[in-house]
């Protein structure tokens, strides 16, 4: 079986959405790197804002999903702040979707 | 993102790796940096609920009397009403948010849970006393349950003054709150100071000085012959300003300054604008104080002053408004949006009730009852409906699934409630309240009452939304998990 590349994580990641906004966390732009190393799933990713209230939730189910993608036995994800997240990270399908400027 | 609870962590607490062993099962509890911060679910929410029942008590109230609205304001009934609603309904509530509100604004944790459970047994029984015995006019039981009310208050004060003092980033946010929270002091001292000269102390003279009681009753007696040579009622309004100026509009100007953007994905467009509007609004409930009191000319430059720290605040939202990435206004803010617009009127009429160009007739007077409407049930009372429709949706949403987060599919905050019956609520609220408002500087009752019932409509509405999103702690709405390529929408 091939190891799991970068889309297949970020596919995976997509299921999570943030409830606030109602957009996934990847189109939201929160997702900055995913790889595979060795069944080691690694992903960095960010919040809209510092002190955001879902901060566990979000972290913690992007963690669930990406231990469900075949061939991956680790999960490993990380939270940073840098560079700070802004709309303009948002994806245009995202942006279109749900109606932001 | 959504609003309430704290959640600060540094980057390397979250840092998380799964073994593999967990793979098959994978352990993603509620809990972990900011849950474990945050106040038990039922904290807040037994504030909301008493507040939304105190609000419902006050508006029969209302249509049950609704001479309290459209005859003049100095007399018992309305004095019980007002605390009804200020106490009762949006102290209550304004407390229960703070207690949710001000860790995730401040990325701090709440000093204590338990003191904040005790402060929710004071203020519910010293409240409810307080209203009874002013509508009987017992103002030596009001002084004695008013006295309950404030060791609430003191916890209170307490409680999130020792938050504050953990803020790691001190910031224009803080300082509103721990504005507010002295002047809320202060309110509360100042009624409790009004209340001790309305009572007699006939006892002093047949107490004997070794008795401890004597000197306590002493020093309320000298307290109330100081304040008794003041006017009663400007006294009496000057304590009103304390409370709705300086606690709510002072809480409510400080919070949306984080709230609004977090929730319109925007910034905060001025921070010297902001604090500079926070310390005039701070100069102007200091000065309205005094001079509301001693009846003094000099109200007006301090309503002005009021009145520019207003429209600095105005502007500061209508930029924070302008730099949204997020197009659309949910009708939560949209709430908040008509109590900017209120805030604008009733300072406006504020300033007019300062000069001395109306001359003192029976209509003109009652503009003091639509000024006060206008505070209380226009900007206030908009602004804590439109911002319970962020906060009870995301306590709910928290507590039923945030731990089923990607194992699950779990809805979106604005799928715990109905956006029709809340737009609904909208306007049946902004219509009760424009005829109730009518009805007050018109001495209506008829229509003061038919604003009152159809503000009780409009809560009937949102007691229909609540009681929607409060069924979701017995039945959750999960489906299964559908992991997508393309953009997963909910409702925006």
């Amino acid at each position: 079986m091939n190891p799991p590349d970068e889309a297949a994580l970020l596919d995976a990641l997509r299921a999570i959405v943030d409830p606030e906004i109602g957009l996934n966390i990847v189109d939201l732009g929160l997702v900055y790197s995913a790889e595979v190393d060795n069944g080691i799933a690694r992903v960095k990713m960010t919040l809209t804002t510092r002190g955001c209230p879902m901060h566990d939730s979000l972290v913690q189910g992007a963690r669930a999903v990406l231990l469900e993608v075949p061939g991956v036995t680790e999960a490993d994800v990380e939270v940073v702040w840098d560079p700070p997240w802004h709309p303009s990270m948002i994806t245009e399908a995202g942006r279109a979707a749900v109606g932001l400027a | 993102m959504a609003v309430s609870s704290p959640t600060f962590a540094a980057p390397e607490a979250v840092r998380t790796a799964v073994p593999a062993t967990a793979r098959s099962r994978p352990v993603v509890s509620s809990g972990g940096a900011s849950s474990a911060l945050a106040p038990s679910v039922t904290l807040p929410l037994r504030f909301v609920i008493t507040g939304v029942l105190a609000l419902l008590a006050g508006l029969v109230l209302l249509a049950a009397r609704p001479d309290i609205l459209a005859a003049y304001h100095y007399n018992q009934y309305v004095v019980a009403a007002t605390h009804l609603f200020v106490l009762g309904f949006v102290c209550t509530i304004v407390m229960g948010a703070m207690y949710q509100l001000v860790p995730v604004a401040l990325e701090t944790r709440l000093h204590s849970e338990r003191t904040a459970k005790w402060q929710f047994a004071f203020h519910v029984i010293g409240v409810a006393g307080m209203v009874w015995m002013f509508w009987r006019w017992d103002l030596k039981q009001v002084g004695h349950f008013g006295s309950v009310v404030a060791m609430g208050v003191g916890l209170f004060a307490y409680n999130i003054g020792r938050t504050l003092w953990c803020v790691p980033r001190w910031n224009v946010v803080a300082t509103g709150i721990a504005s507010a929270l002295f002047w809320l002091v202060c309110a509360v001292t100042a009624g409790l100071v009004v209340t001790a000269a309305k009572c007699t102390y006939d006892s002093v003279a047949t107490l004997s000085p070794v008795n401890p009681l004597w000197a306590a009753l002493k020093a309320l007696q000298g307290t109330a012959n100081f304040v008794n040579r003041f006017d009663a009622l400007g006294v009496m309004h000057a304590h009103a300003h304390l409370g709705v100026v300086g606690f709510f509009v002072m809480m409510i100007v400080s919070v949306s300054y984080k709230l609004v953007p977090m929730f319109l994905l925007s910034d905060l467009q001025n921070e010297r604008r902001a604090r500079l509007g926070l310390w005039l609004l701070n100069a102007a409930v200091l000065g309205l104080f005094f001079t509301i009191a001693l009846r003094s000319a000099w109200k007006l430059a301090f309503a002005l002053l009021g009145a520019a720290a207003v429209t600095l605040y105005l502007v500061e939202m209508r930029a924070i408004l302008r730099a949204r990435r997020r197009r659309l206004i949910d009708w939560g803010l949209r709430h908040f949006v008509m109590a900017l617009w209120l805030l604008g009127g009733a300072t406006v009429l504020g300033v007019v009730l300062a000069t001395s160009w109306l001359p003192v007739t029976e209509r003109t007077v009652q503009l003091e009852t639509v000024y006060a409407w206008l505070g209380i049930v226009g900007v206030v009372t908009f602004t804590i409906l439109g911002f319970l429709y962020k906060i009870v949706p995301f306590i709910v949403w928290h507590h039923n699934y945030s731990h089923h987060v990607g194992r699950h599919k779990v809805p979106s905050l604005a799928d715990l409630y109905s956006e029709p019956l809340q737009i609904a609520g909208f306007w049946l609220f902004l219509g009760g309240f424009a005829l109730a408002a009518a009805g007050a500087g018109l001495m209506k009752e008829g229509w003061a009452r038919a604003g009152v019932l159809v503000l009780l409509a409009s809560l009937a509405v949102f007691g229909i939304n609540l009681a929607g999103m409060l069924r979701h702690f017995f039945r959750p709405r999960l489906a299964p998990l559908v992991p997508a390529a393309k953009p997963v929408l909910s409702k925006p």
